[in-house]
């Protein structure tokens, strides 16, 4: 039905290197859900997850890039450290979709209010 | 009057392969469903300019045929059909979904209409047949994972961000 042109159209938000592409992995996200509760060393995120450490210092480091993790050393140790603020936009992209659902449902409420003050008329 | 709904749809992906929007309007369910079902409705609501709505086909009976096309401001053109598998005016239609620039994709759209003390519910759901259907909807350019697992993350990180 007619609600669907503006939905299915919404743009893709393009990917490769950036956040999007960063969360668009199971493994990643669930050492993202590990940090949530804080800042971390490898070896304490490897004992939450069912990783190695080869494969969670690899994801660590795409997340590194793309800025959704801050890594620093205190003493010999490496610390990794959740930046949410980086998943901006995911966020826009998500209110572009519900932007595009909300615009044909409030313009049929519109259009559902002009008909009603219409039939109010005497 | 200011319409007091505006924004207020409410989206969910209850499993892999549905999308479900849901939204209320202050309209008896009798007219709320003439203006989702009558092609003299449907065209004044159904394309925003510069977009045009250049076809709108409704023949509401089981077994019937829709048809809705629109060409944007670029010239692109957009077209859903499907084929009714239920009608029961003015509580539910159930009809299948195809969109032109999805061909391989089959899906079955479900609209129910309840109304409680002057404001019908509208409930509108479309069912695809296999998850790479609805990750077309949902995928980020080529990633097959769903916008739900990705929401329920963001929700979450955006949460401890304000804290």
């Amino acid at each position: 039905m007619a609600i669907w042109r503006y939905v299915v159209t919404v743009p893709r938000a393009s990917t490769t290197s950036d956040v999007f592409n960063a969360v668009g992995d199971v493994n990643r996200r669930a050492i993202l859900d590990v940090l949530l509760t804080g800042e971390k060393a490898v070896g304490s995120i490897v004992g939450e997850v069912s990783m190695s450490q080869p494969q969670v210092s690899r994801h660590l480091r795409v997340l590194g890039d793309v800025g959704l993790v801050r890594c620093r050393a205190e003493g010999r140790r490496r610390l990794y450290r959740l930046q949410p603020e980086r998943l901006q936009p995911l966020r826009d992209w998500v209110t572009t979709y519900e932007r595009a659902i909300n615009d044909r449902l409030d313009r049929i409420e519109d259009y559902l209010d002009e008909l009603q003050r219409q039939g109010d008329d005497p | 009057m200011t319409p007091q709904r505006h924004g207020s749809a409410v989206i969910t992906f209850p499993n892999e392969l549905e999308v479900v929007i849901t939204r209320e309007f202050d309209a008896p369910i009798a007219l709320v469903f003439e203006v989702l079902t009558k092609p003299e409705h449907v065209t004044r609501w159904g394309a925003t300019p510069p977009d045009e709505m250049t076809e709108c086909s409704i023949d509401l009976r089981v077994g019937g045929e829709y048809r809705s096309s629109f060409v944007t401001g670029d010239g692109a053109v957009f077209a859903f059909s499907g084929t009714y598998l239920e009608v029961e005016p003015p509580l539910r239609t159930v009809e299948t979904w195809h969109f032109n620039c999805w061909p391989d994709v089959e899906a079955v759209e479900t609209m129910e209409l309840q109304e409680h003390d002057g404001v019908t519910t509208f409930t509108w759901s479309l069912a695809f047949s296999d998850k790479a259907g609805r990750d077309h909807m949902t995928a980020f350019d080529g990633q097959q994972d769903s916008l739900d697992e990705v929401e329920d993350i963001l929700r979450s990180l955006l949460d401890v961000n304000r804290a």
